[in-house]
């Protein structure tokens, strides 16, 4: 469908009396289609109202424009109404003059006849009509609200414009209008947007929920698309699988939009014992391969390094991670192999922002689960899938994966495609944090995932699947997790990122002996870490590895590598072995410049440093050719032919990379902000 | 939403009657005793036979006949009854604060409607309201030349400028919210001055015309005394001049209550009218 409302990066400014200026909202960009209901979330002053009028035209952007239908909105009309959150009725009127002012009005062409039916009619649409002869000051809160919709749906705008519509009602009320809303709109295909601040009203009404972040210079923090089918029904949406996940995503952004307001006032950098920064906060995912960070903070060895004042934050998503490093909520953070390239090359349209890793975290850990269903129906191999695949052509075989730039993403999809099955058509590949794959698979959303420990052995431990490779049958020894800082800020603090690199590198080293590993394995089981029972996170880590099949219990020793057989440099050559991929699939462009690219990205001087401090080996791995599972052999002295030689893949973009302008001038604003 | 209660309860409860009067009461009888007290002093102040005032009761005694029992006679000329003279007064009111009503709204809605107008008009009009009525007698003369179209001038003069400052703060505070209604509906002309203007300004007007009537019966008093004719207030300076001192203490009762009067029929009309 075409794009109907078009915000084109609006930006408002207010003068201030001192002679200043507020920037309220910075280039906002928004595509509304015919029919969507988009929701604004932000918290109080975010500029969501603003913007609601700058669409309305009640408010002039100041930068930017909204365009309607392709022309360009200049001043308030009644194809675009709007229902206030004060209702804004005219008391002197009944509810009856009320809506009939409007459709008297917009209506005026239309026989007189025909405009007393509109108004009777969207009366009794409200249920007003016990009511339609009284005055506003005569009517409940409830009520009132009820004949601003009317009021406002009776002439049939374009676009219905909601400030917070609900915002003063109470629960029952609020649900019951919420109901009549979304019936109303749907029976009419009225494209709305609207502003709240009430997660559950957005999740229940939106297509989509846009969220700001706090101002000033609010921008578009995120965006969550809303997949539940219509038409909804409040408890049915309520029990949808991805309802929590989505309404986590919704309030974790809240909070951390609240804790950046916090930290902007409170928070500066504490220097001590020679580092530029001992208060930090890391960002980590529940996931067994989180075991050197906890390590690290239950140990003391971050104290041991002078870094006193460490906060573990766990996140509900890799994309939350994302979002708290480059919006420096997060100081570090555990990292998919791939995140620090593709978040200094740019994806999702997000700007490119130089991100480096100068740490492997793990290598290995990761599993393909695949459903008990497929099972059943006798999938063992990769070929017997295809063979389920091809059988079925009618369903969709949907997978799970936790980010693209995650080697789950890209070792499921080189595993797929070494077995023929091209993982954009032949199957769909979707989204899912880690903690959210089982419930998923059980409400049979998807019909396996590759994910890390220990969510694979859960679904073996829960009888929902079985896992039909281990990425030890894969690739062994390949990147997992990394330590992931923004290059500015390892630029700003060197001695600090040092010092959390050879914390970080003594407690993969204590990970790695498994005389440790019952200890880890209680400190991970914590709540607040990764929280899983140890039934189904022993499997790998410490007790053979069960697959859910007939296969004994196998014991893998190598699972969770966190530090022999060098897992700790980040070399280059694997990261070019990302980067095709990444390119292979369409999740980036292969840089044309990836020697730059890779120097930037992975700093091996870095861990080098560390390394030798430590008395560790500064040794990074040869610079040889690496060969997978499947016989294929990946030169990285000429990556481009290595991708021309692929056979199932999508069409290659190789272009220069350039980070530095755009990226170092957001930095500088960030700062200047901060 | 008490009262009604109360008067709810009242019907109901019939045998409960001496409450309420018991209640009311508390309304009505310390007014009484302050005026009781009022007139006790005074009739002990007064009641020497070389004092200056008269009396209360020899105020009493001396306007009884005819000037209380009949209020309409009419002996030609100025010699008219005080019911008469009062409504000579209120007939100059009448049409000298309708006329400030009528040109005083429209003036504030312009005014109020156009900010290159407010700033230029406003210092001029908080000028002139300080100007005391009186003061307006002269010009007004002059221009008029005849003493009861001056009179009415000096009315509509006093009490305009309360009537245009509120109909101007009106018009500037209608609410954000009645506005914006009307620029999306993109109410304009008559409609947005019949159906939103206007009303959302009544509370503000109701408040300049009362004010305004105060302020024109406090100024007709004033003028008659200097024009003359038939009026209460010439009636007061007859009475100054015949040295009749208790038919001017009985005149100035009948003025306060009929100042009274007048406030609080437009609080009526305004309660009718004013959207809640």
């Amino acid at each position: 469908m075409s794009v109907f409302v078009e915000v084109d990066h609006v930006g408002r400014t207010f003068p201030m009396p001192d002679g200043d200026r507020y920037i309220a909202l910075k280039n906002i960009e928004l595509k509304i289609k015919k029919g969507e209901f988009v929701t604004l979330i932000g918290h109080s002053g975010c500029g969501k109202s603003t913007l609601l009028n700058i669409i309305a035209g009640l408010d002039k952007a100041t930068q930017g424009g909204v365009l309607l239908e392709g022309r360009q909105v200049t001043q308030p009309g009644p194809e675009r109404m709007v229902v206030f959150q004060n209702y804004s009725l005219l008391p002197w009127l009944t509810v009856r003059e009320n809506i009939a002012l409007a459709v008297d009005e917009v209506m005026s062409d239309r026989p007189k006849g025909e405009r007393r039916g509109v108004v009777e009619h969207h009366i009794d649409m409200v249920k007003l009509r016990h009511a339609a002869d009284k005055r506003p000051g005569e009517l409940s809160g409830g009520m009132k609200q009820r004949v601003a919709i009317a009021r406002a749906l009776s002439i049939r705008p374009k676009l219905l414009l909601l400030d917070e519509p609900f915002g003063a009602l109470d629960a029952l009320t609020r649900s019951g209008l919420q109901d009549q809303l979304m019936q109303i709109c749907e029976e009419n295909k009225t494209t709305c947007v609207m502003v709240t601040h009430d997660v559950d009203e957005a999740l229940l009404l939106s297509d989509r929920v846009v969220m700001l972040t706090n101002g000033p210079e609010s921008y578009i923090g995120q965006v969550l698309n809303i997949p539940f089918a219509r038409p909804r029904h409040r408890l049915e949406v309520v029990k949808h699988p991805n309802y929590y996940s989505l309404r986590g995503e919704a309030v974790n952004f809240l909070n951390q939009q609240k804790r950046g307001k916090q930290r902007k006032v409170k928070q500066t950098a504490i220097a001590r014992h020679g580092l530029e920064k001992v208060n930090l906060e890391i960002g980590f995912i529940p996931l067994t391969d989180c075991a050197p960070l906890v390590v690290a903070k239950e140990k003391g060895l971050f104290k041991k390094y002078g870094l006193d004042e460490v906060t573990l934050s766990r996140e509900p998503s890799w994309k939350a991670i994302v979002e708290g490093v480059a919006s420096r909520r997060l100081d570090a953070a555990q990292m998919t192999a791939g995140m620090p390239l593709t978040m200094t090359i740019g994806i999702d349209g997000k700007p490119p922002l130089p991100t480096v890793t100068a740490l492997v975290l793990s290598r290995n850990g990761n599993a393909i689960t695949l459903s008990k269903h497929l099972y059943n129906e006798g999938v063992r191999t990769l070929a017997d899938f295809k063979a389920a695949i091809t059988s079925s052509p009618d369903k969709i075989h949907t997978l799970g994966m936790v980010h693209p730039s995650s080697m789950h993403n890209l070792l499921l999809r080189y595993w797929l495609a070494s077995g023929g099955i091209d993982p954009d058509l032949d199957v769909s590949l979707t989204v899912i944090p880690p903690p959210q794959m089982v419930a998923n698979l059980k409400a049979g959303n998807i019909d396996g995932y590759c994910v890390g420990e220990p969510w694979n052995s859960r679904a073996v431990y829960e009888d929902l699947g079985f896992v039909i490779a281990t990425d030890l049958d894969l690739w062994d020894g390949h990147v997992e997790k990394v330590l992931g800082v923004r290059e500015d800020w390892a630029n700003q603090n060197p001695q600090t990122h040092l010092a959390l690199v050879k914390a970080l590198m003594e407690a993969c080293e204590y990970c790695d002996d498994h005389r440790n590993r019952e200890e880890i394995l209680e400190l991970l089981c914590q709540p607040h870490y990764v929280g899983s029972a140890p039934e189904y996170t022993r499997p790998g880590f410490i007790d053979p590895y069960q697959r859910g099949t007939d296969a004994k219990p196998e014991l893998l020793l190598r699972y969770n590598q966190f530090h022999i057989e060098k897992t700790n440099c980040p070399y280059r050559v694997e990261g070019l072995w990302i980067l095709t991929q990444l390119a292979r699939w369409g999740i980036t462009p292969f840089p044309k410049n990836w020697i730059e690219v890779l120097d930037r990205v992975r700093r091996v001087d870095v861990f080098g440093e560390a390394a030798r401090d430590l008395g560790m080996m500064d040794i990074e791995p040869d610079r040889g050719s690496i060969r997978l599972f499947d016989g294929t052999v990946f030169n990285p002295d000429d990556p481009i032919s290595y991708l021309n030689s692929l056979k199932i893949k999508r069409d290659l973009r190789i272009q220069e990379i350039t980070i530095d302008l755009e990226a170092e001038a957001r930095g500088e604003r960030l700062e200047a902000r901060g | 939403m008490t009262t009604q209660l109360e008067r709810r309860y009242k019907a109901k409860n019939k045998n409960n009657i001496g409450k309420v009067i018991q209640k009311q009461s508390k309304k009505i009888v310390p007014p009484l005793i302050a005026i009781a007290l009022f007139l006790l002093i005074w009739q002990i102040l007064c009641s020497s036979p070389d004092s200056n005032l008269p009396s209360p009761i020899k105020t009493f005694q001396d306007t009884w006949d005819p000037l209380i029992i009949d209020p309409f006679f009419d002996n030609g000329g100025t010699d008219k009854g005080l019911a008469l003279q009062i409504l000579a007064s209120l007939g100059r009111v009448a049409i000298g604060f309708s006329l400030a009503a009528i040109v005083g709204i429209a003036v504030g809605i312009v005014v109020g409607s156009n900010n290159f107008i407010y700033n230029a008009v406003d210092p001029i009009f908080q000028v002139l309201r300080t100007v005391p009525p009186l003061a307006w007698l002269p010009i007004s003369l002059a221009a008029l030349r005849d003493a009861n179209p001056s009179a009415i001038f000096v009315i509509f003069i006093t009490s305009i400028w309360p009537i245009i400052i509120n109909t101007t703060v009106g018009v500037q505070q209608i609410p954000q919210d009645y506005r914006n209604v009307a620029k999306v509906l993109r109410l304009r002309g008559a409609k947005y001055f019949f159906k939103i203007l206007f009303p959302a300004s009544v509370p503000y007007i109701f408040t300049g015309l009362r004010i305004g009537i105060g302020l024109s019966w406090l100024a007709i008093v004033a003028a008659e005394m200097l024009v003359g004719g038939v009026g209460i207030g010439f009636f007061i300076w007859d009475a100054w001049n015949s040295s009749s001192l208790s038919e001017i203490i009985l005149a100035l009762v009948y003025v306060g209550i009929v100042g009274l009067l007048l406030d609080r029929l437009v609080a009526f009309i305004a309660s009718k009218v004013v959207p809640e």
